[in-house]
């Protein structure tokens, strides 16, 4: 009986160890390295410690038997070694230091040797910018976004501030104008020709205003040429080089209200450009432009004319208080009879005719402030189209004697034989190449005619036209010889008697 | 000025309307700005899709803004409109495409 007890415990617990081993297997052996744990806290340190520094050792064998050689030596005498880690590490990132700290130094054997390997494999890598999920990493959209919302910005306030110039400039102005000319403000669109009273806008930084219905003139353009404030890069390209903003009047004139000159006064720069650039003033005003100081003008202002006495026509006693006292606001006055804008580029091989030529004056008018102009700075240019009006009515009166127009019509007769000199080459040779590709078109047609009789005939048309043209020509010849020879004979008996 | 004063200088029988000068016979008088800068925003917009670069794109948004700050009034806005939406759809294309951000080139 007693043994029966003592088995039946045996049994029961041989029953159950399988089983308990079979259920808790995995907690088991979990339990077993737990209860490892407990006693070492560091101990997975240490296996991880080991297990890659196992690895690694395994590692570079094979790339490099010398290298391994040292590990293993190394690993006995492992706290030597250590210490020395230790300095190392001393030095080395302070990162590592913090990590490691708390560790006792002696878990690591071989950890020196394993950190170089680590420091081989560890590489960091940054994580992509799209994946950072952070508006820093699209500073440069924000860039460009600001870039355009500043463009956007300088418009809006540059655009207000032109258009405030204008406006600025026409209510001074509005009062002198209407007082002149019947008709303020014309865009020509409208079917009657009724003031619209107010500029007409080209742009964003130039206004036009038409005014006519005046005795002495046709009509008159002014033009309002702003600075593009609207536009960043001009003002940061103006930063760098300052320009004015500049009121430009032509004035048209019929036919007989001025007679026939060319005059210009203005600063020096203005007038050598001038010069070069327009068709009339390098083809009547010779001469470098001349200092009006023998008629009292400031040193800034110079003078091209067609003659003296056009100079001592235009400089009376009030043009020459004008331009004194506002030499500074003035850039050029141009007056022409023959005045068809600045000198065109001439393609070659077209036939060349006379630029078509007003009878004009032109006033171009800087406005002070170069640039940092406020509407105030408008009034200033009052007096300045009290000039204008007086120009015209003077220019009126203003009539040359009769050796200055024979001086005059010389002066045009010669620049119109020039031109059709110069042009005589260009138009012989486009007559000449119209009547090749006449006759080029005329033969092609008679090649392309597959009927042999109609072929002979226009050939036998065209050679009869040939022959008539010669015969013209010779007869021509002939005429011009017996005109000659009869003039020549005329003298002879006039000298003769 | 008194001769003003005696006489009215206006004469509404000799009004002459308004021509607008022809650009045709002059055209150095021409601001050819607006013109270039949308033929060059036009250009930098299409290698923006076609080659997929962003700042390409981007210079063409500027160039489409630039030329509608330098245009006429008389000027077609369609024309403008077009190259704007050309641009702006640059830009947008080639963030789908390739959603990172934009890299400066130094």
């Amino acid at each position: 009986m007693r043994h029966l007890v003592f088995l039946l415990p045996a049994l029961l617990l041989l029953l159950a160890l399988p089983d308990t081993r079979g259920r808790y297997n995995d907690d088991f052996d979990d339990g077993e390295d737990i209860a490892e744990f407990d006693d070492n806290d560091f101990a997975e340190f240490e296996d991880v410690g080991e297990d890659p520094a196992v690895d690694v050792e395994k590692e570079p064998p094979p790339r490099a038997a010398p290298s391994s050689t040292p590990i293993e030596d190394d690993e006995d005498e492992a706290t030597v070694e250590n210490e020395d880690g230790q300095d190392e590490f001393e030095d080395g990132d302070a990162q590592e230091q913090d990590m490691y700290s708390k560790y006792d130094n002696e878990e690591f054997e071989g950890y020196e040797k394993s950190n170089p390997s680590f420091k081989d494999t560890l590489i960091y890598r940054e994580v992509p910018a799209h994946l950072q999920n952070s508006w820093e990493s699209y500073y440069m959209e924000i860039l460009m976004v600001t870039g355009l919302l500043a463009y956007i910005m300088n418009y809006i306030i540059g655009k207000n501030k032109n258009s405030r110039l204008a406006q600025a400039w026409f209510n001074s102005h509005r009062e002198l104008l209407e007082s002149n000319f019947a008709l303020v403000g014309d865009d020509g669109t409208s079917k009657e020709a009724t003031s619209t009273g107010k500029l007409n806008q080209e742009n964003e930084h130039i206004y036009n205003l038409w005014c006519s219905g005046r005795v002495c003139c046709e009509g008159m353009l002014i033009q309002l040429k702003f600075l593009k404030r609207q536009d960043l890069l001009n003002v940061l390209a103006r930063m760098m080089r300052p320009v004015c903003d500049q009121v430009q009047v032509k004035v048209t004139l019929n036919d007989d209200d001025m007679d026939t000159f060319v005059f210009a006064v203005g600063s020096r720069k203005a007038m050598a450009r001038l010069q070069k650039e327009m068709q009339d003033l390098s083809e009547f005003c010779g001469d470098k432009p001349k200092s009006g100081a023998k008629y009292g003008l400031p040193e800034s202002l110079s003078i091209l004319s067609e003659m003296g006495e056009v100079t001592d026509g235009v400089m009376d006693s009030k043009m020459v208080h004008y331009l004194t006292g506002h030499a500074d606001k003035i850039e050029s006055i141009h007056f022409s009879d023959q005045f068809s804008g600045p000198k065109v580029m001439q393609e070659e091989g077209q036939p060349l005719k006379l630029p078509e030529t007003k009878k004009t004056l032109l006033f171009t008018f800087n406005v002070p402030g170069m640039g940092n102009t406020s509407p105030k700075d408008m009034d200033s240019l009052l007096p300045l189209m009290n000039l204008v009006i007086y120009s015209i009515d003077k220019v009126k009166k203003l009539r040359l004697n009769r050796e200055g127009k024979q001086k005059a019509d010389r002066n045009r007769a010669r620049v119109e034989e020039n031109f059709l000199k110069q042009t005589h080459n260009q138009r012989q040779e486009a007559a000449q190449t119209r009547r090749e590709e006449k006759k080029r078109a005329e033969k092609e047609r008679i090649m392309n005619e597959e009927d042999p009789e109609r072929q002979r005939r226009l050939e036998e048309a065209a050679q009869r036209r040939d022959q008539k043209k010669l015969e013209k020509k010779q007869m021509k010849m002939k005429q011009i010889k017996v005109k000659a020879i009869h003039t020549h004979t005329h003298t002879h008996t006039h000298i003769r008697s | 000025m008194t001769l003003n004063n005696m006489a009215d200088p206006r004469r509404p029988n000799k009004i002459f309307r308004y021509k607008p000068p022809n650009t045709e016979t002059n055209p150095t008088l021409e601001d050819p700005t607006p013109d270039y800068m949308n033929l060059l925003g036009m250009i930098f917009s299409m290698c923006g899709l076609m080659l997929k670069l962003k700042w390409c794109a981007w210079i063409a948004v500027y160039c489409s803004f630039i030329s509608f700050a330098n245009s006429r009034s008389s000027e077609d806005t369609k024309q403008m409109m077009s190259s704007f939406m050309l641009s702006i759809s640059a830009v947008v294309m080639s963030y789908l495409q390739n959603p990172q951000p934009m890299s400066p080139p130094w």
